[in-house]
């Protein structure tokens, strides 16, 4: 006997099986696509975009680290293997890659510099005694592993809006005219780089280029940093690191801007003047609490941690016993570019100084003495002719003292004097005439204390004399500094301590602020380019 | 001789017909609920993962203006930011823009005061763009002079949570943000934390 098999029956069952496992593979295959792109979006990408940032950072860490090194440094030495940016007023880095993620990072750094309103000028300060700024502007880039897609609720989509924003476009309102959800945040450049695309290499609209992203896909991000000269005469009139006192009790510190015109006594209490802002900036720092006020100060008082004792009616500005600061020791600057100059080696008597050449700024006309016992006069070089700017250091290994001692800086001539031991001269005897008697500039005749050993004191005693107008800056922060007379005085002192009771009538110039000896950088500004 | 075979004999019991179908249904049973609970899965996950992400794109909305900050204050209940940013990007309106349009979404150049003997680096005429996070509904939302941005949208009750810290001359936010997702009944495992300083030194807010 043979019996028939239903063969439909098997197929019926082989259906609902294979449709069955069609059924949970779709579900499941959802599920992998749909975690998968999440996991993109919430981990790759977010970890891709903060390492771009970082990258950016450490492309302007960069930046700063190699004007930092331009500190008292040999500029042959300066910008190694950096090329020069184009426009004439900086340079860019190599790229730089690092990390296990392959970040890369470069930078542009441009010379700039704000003049007296304080507007923004690319380019080096036309004031070769003042010190440059720089704009440090950086990109970071981190490649974005895997397959080049966006997260699932943000893919840009022909929905009739505009989500990169052309130059000039009315609808840029930075990150608005992009798209939704992370892409408003993130922005991936898949194939090209959007920023180049859109707004040009510089981010100003210009040459605008077709560029391949250096990793595709990927994320960059960009950062502007401002970076400014520290400098030793900044905004104070008077900066002392242990202890104040003075000045007498009619004496008063104001300030006025010399880029402005002369000092004139009355803008201080003429608020209807355009420069009663710069005459209220005749401040006293004091690294501790330690300070008593006599006169008046046309500025602001600050201590660290101090309880300032006298006329402190007399402060205009505010007191704020909570500004703590640091004084380094002073190292002599390096002279290796100076124009050295043998002879003379001390100034016992009369001597003048006839500078071969005139020098600039960073190389000078470099004379070392023993001392000056004597009345030193510099004169400016001179070149077919005619006198011209002269730019002079001078470094004495001992003592500035003496009755007669003293230094007179004629027009043109550019004077800092380095000094290893003490200052004793009578105050009229500091004779600035750069650019004129009547109205020197202080920064013209700049005094800098180097300083001892630890433990060994160091002096500054500017003594009564005939009545006169002193206009000189000292930085010397191992110095105790007296002022022993009551003269005119234009200028700044940077000391250990300071003590003064004469009536002296004394003037900030604001234009020291960028002047002087550089001592360091500092990070002004930090702003992201988030476009 | 072949014995035939009636075609109703092919024909399934009463018994076997039931046996069948109970079996099927059992079967058909357990596929559309395990797919029902596998997608409902599916959607929780989904969820989860997309309300993560928007947790995170909120800390990294307000990490990135805090960082390039001027002031940020937080208010008491924690649930506004308010901020101060420099204004980088010329924007349609400015003064620049007004006398020269082509001007529109480039960079602006700073500008220098000193203030409080230090330099204040400034873009663009004061005050500075004014940002501002809250909660609106079910949206975290950002304006920025004005302008809003809707930087995440959930039903599961976002719930971000921002305290300012001031120290000498800079500040920094702590956030904390948790859901409720819509699997378990409360917020307990979900939060996120961030911390961000401001690069900029601190200016008194507005």
């Amino acid at each position: 006997m043979q019996t028939k098999k239903n063969t439909k029956q098997t197929g019926n069952v082989l259906l609902c099986v294979l449709g069955t496992i069609l059924i949970v593979s779709l579900i499941g295959a959802s599920v992998l696509r749909n975690s998968t792109a999440r996991l993109n979006a919430s981990s790759n990408q977010v970890r891709a975009w903060k390492e771009a940032l970082s990258a950016a950072e450490t492309g302007g860490d960069i930046g700063f680290a190699e004007l930092r090194m331009h500190v008292g440094s040999d500029p042959s030495t300066w910008w190694a293997g950096w090329t020069p940016s184009g426009t004439g007023h900086g340079y860019v880095s190599p790229e730089t890659t690092f990390g296990s993620s392959n970040l890369r990072a470069r930078t542009v750094v441009e010379t700039c510099y704000f003049d007296a309103s304080g507007v923004f000028h690319l380019g080096s300060n036309p004031d070769p005694n003042a010190n440059n700024w720089y704009r440090v502007r950086s990109k970071g880039t981190a490649p974005l592993p895997n397959l080049k897609r966006t997260g699932m609720d943000d893919a840009l989509t022909n929905d009739g809006l505009t989500h990169f924003a052309p130059i000039g476009s009315t609808a840029m309102q930075d990150i608005t005219a992009r798209s939704k959800g992370n892409s408003l945040l993130r922005k991936i450049d898949f194939q090209y780089d959007h920023f180049v695309a859109t707004y040009g290499p510089n981010g100003d609209g210009l040459n605008k280029a077709l560029i391949t992203a250096s990793y595709a896909p990927s994320f960059s991000r960009r950062v502007e940093q401002i970076v400014e000269p520290v400098t030793p005469f900044f905004d104070a009139a008077i900066k002392s690191a242990t202890s104040f006192y003075g000045l007498g009790s009619a004496a008063w510190i104001d300030s006025y801007d010399s880029r402005n015109g002369p000092y004139d006594p009355t803008v201080k209490t003429n608020p209807a003047s355009p420069y009663y802002k710069d005459s209220r900036h005749g401040s006293v720092e004091i690294n501790s609490g330690i300070a008593t006020i006599m006169g008046t100060i046309y500025g602001d008082v600050a201590t660290n941690g101090g309880n300032v004792t006298g006329k402190t009616a007399n402060v205009t500005g505010t007191i704020d016993n909570n500004v703590p600061f640091t004084l380094l020791p002073y190292q002599m600057p390096d002279t290796s570019t100076w124009a050295y100059q043998p002879l003379p080696t001390n100034v016992t008597s009369t001597k003048t100084l006839a500078p071969p050449s005139a020098g600039t700024s960073a190389a000078p006309i470099y004379y070392v003495f023993t001392s000056i016992g004597g009345a030193l006069t510099v004169n400016p070089a001179v070149v077919s002719g005619s006198p011209v700017d002269t730019y002079v250091a001078i470094r004495v290994t001992g003592d500035i003292s003496g009755g007669n001692a003293g230094v007179t800086v004629n027009p043109k001539v550019h004077l800092k004097i380095y000094f290893q031991g003490n200052i004793s001269v009578k105050n009229n005897n500091l004779i600035n005439q750069n650019p004129s008697l009547p109205n020197p500039y202080a920064g013209n005749l700049q005094f800098y204390g180097i300083s001892p050993p630890a433990g060994t004191p160091q002096t500054i005693n500017l003594n009564s004399g005939q009545p006169a107008t002193l206009a000189a800056t000292f930085y010397a922060p191992s110095a105790d500094v007296h002022e022993n007379g009551n003269p005119d005085f234009i200028g700044t002192v940077v000391c250990k301590s300071f003590y003064s009771n004469g009536n002296i009538s004394w003037h900030y110039d604001r234009a020291l602020n960028d002047e002087g000896q550089l001592l360091d950088f500092r990070i002004a500004s930090y702003v992201e380019d988030t476009r | 001789m072949r014995l035939g075979i009636s075609a109703k004999t092919h024909a399934f019991t009463l018994i076997e017909m039931m046996v069948a179908m109970a079996t099927a249904s059992a079967i058909l049973g357990v596929t559309v609920t395990s797919s029902i609970a596998l997608q409902r899965s599916f959607n929780s996950t989904d969820n989860y993962l997309a309300t993560e992400t928007q947790q995170i794109r909120i800390v990294d909305f307000l990490a990135r203006d805090v960082r390039r900050g001027l002031s940020v204050v937080s208010s008491v209940d924690q649930q506004t930011v308010q901020l101060q940013i420099p204004k980088y990007i010329i924007q349609a309106g400015d003064p620049e823009a007004i006398l020269n349009p082509s001007l529109i979404g480039t960079p602006r150049s700073p500008s220098r005061a000193i203030v409080s003997r230090d330099y204040n680096i400034n873009y663009g005429a004061a005050p500075p763009s004014f940002v501002e996070y809250k909660v609106n509904g079910a949206s975290i939302e950002r304006w920025e002079d004005g302008v809003k941005t809707t930087i995440a949208s959930s039903t599961d009750n976002l719930l971000p949570q921002t305290i300012d810290t001031e120290l000498a001359n800079t500040e920094y936010t702590t956030t904390s943000i948790t859901f409720k997702p819509i699997s378990v009944a409360d917020r307990s495992g979900t939060i996120v934390y961030a911390t961000a300083y401001l690069r900029n030194r601190r200016r008194p807010p507005p």
